[in-house]
């Protein structure tokens, strides 16, 4: 059969990854808002999805974005791993540049200016010479 | 009986339908990261509480994510088709404020949805007749002060055709 161009409707997806197993494939679990027709509420529903990861660089639990391939890989993949959005762990806060646990930054928002101890005390000179005396 | 939940009427479809942000053609993705204590996210909550879903009803094909307490501070990411990605500070910000500036930067503004509208009524003509499932109305017997349907009212006996021809072959003889 003739490959079809645009395989997929949506060019681009975000998901987190599930699972790794497969060779430079990665196993990502999209999920969607759906209405609920009688309650009218919206509700994620679940779908997964076959990136192609040709440097294995995702681990489970991982937030990535994915690129339609314009043409189908195989028979269940056809998305590409385009980013990691997020890494497990090593979260970086998009606005500052810096890693991030949860409401903590891990590295310091300011860049210290302040000279460190060890080059203070160099600047002041101190060696080990006598003291003066105290008559 | 009133609804049941915390403020069931985001669950109306009057609600859904008042959301005023339709995004552009191009944004694929909206992903919310927020806070789930904290001042600074208060705004970010209640755009997530109230706004999503009415954003979502406007915008079916759009994928909306949401993380909780994975940063410090609450900000909105749109990606685009073209790889683009726009990043939206929201911390400290009003729900309200927040979706004026999303309608802004991302939003179809007044006069192409109107333009839309318009041409979506053009589409279909009021005037026209035929199938239920594309015009208003199949026969002309359905618009009001019109003769009905025999089916659904019986005619007046002056209307038949039998009483008619009985008239006709009386006035005959």
């Amino acid at each position: 059969m003739s490959t079809r161009q645009a395989s997929v409707h949506a060019k681009w997806i975000i998901g987190q990854v599930i699972g790794t197993k497969m060779k430079k494939t990665a196993k990502v679990r999209v999920t969607r808002l759906v209405l609920d027709p009688y309650l009218l509420k919206y509700y994620n529903k679940r779908k997964t999805y076959f990136a192609h990861d040709p440097l294995e660089q995702c681990t489970v639990g991982d937030v990535v974005l994915l690129k339609a391939l314009p043409e189908k890989r195989s028979k269940h993949v056809n998305h590409e791993l385009e980013e990691i959005v997020y890494k497990v762990g090593q979260v970086v806060d998009p606005l500052t540049g810096k890693r991030v646990a949860g409401k903590q930054y891990l590295e310091p928002l300011t860049e210290s200016t302040e000279v460190s101890l060890t080059e203070k005390l160099e600047q002041l000179n101190i060696t080990a010479s006598t003291p003066p005396s105290v008559s | 009986m009133p609804m049941k939940g915390r403020f069931p009427i985001r669950r109306t479809l009057e609600f859904l339908q008042k959301g005023e942000t339709v995004f552009k053609k191009s944004v694929q993705i909206m992903t919310v990261n927020y806070n789930t204590h904290g001042d600074l996210s208060e705004g970010a909550r209640k755009f997530v509480f109230f706004n999503i879903p009415q954003i979502q009803y406007k915008n079916p094909w759009v994928q909306i994510m949401m993380f909780k307490n994975m940063t410090p501070s609450p900000f909105l990411r749109f990606y685009l088709d073209d790889g683009e990605q726009v990043l939206v500070d929201v911390e400290g910000k009003d729900h309200k404020e927040i979706t004026n500036h999303v309608k802004m930067i991302l939003g179809k503004s007044d006069k192409v949805l109107e333009a839309e509208a318009l041409a979506k009524m053009e589409l279909s003509n009021p005037a026209n007749f035929g199938p239920k499932k594309y015009f208003l109305r199949e026969c002309f017997s359905e618009v009001e002060g019109q003769v009905p349907h025999p089916g659904f009212v019986p005619l007046p006996k002056e209307m038949t055709g039998k009483y008619r021809a009985k008239l006709a072959a009386g006035s005959d003889e």
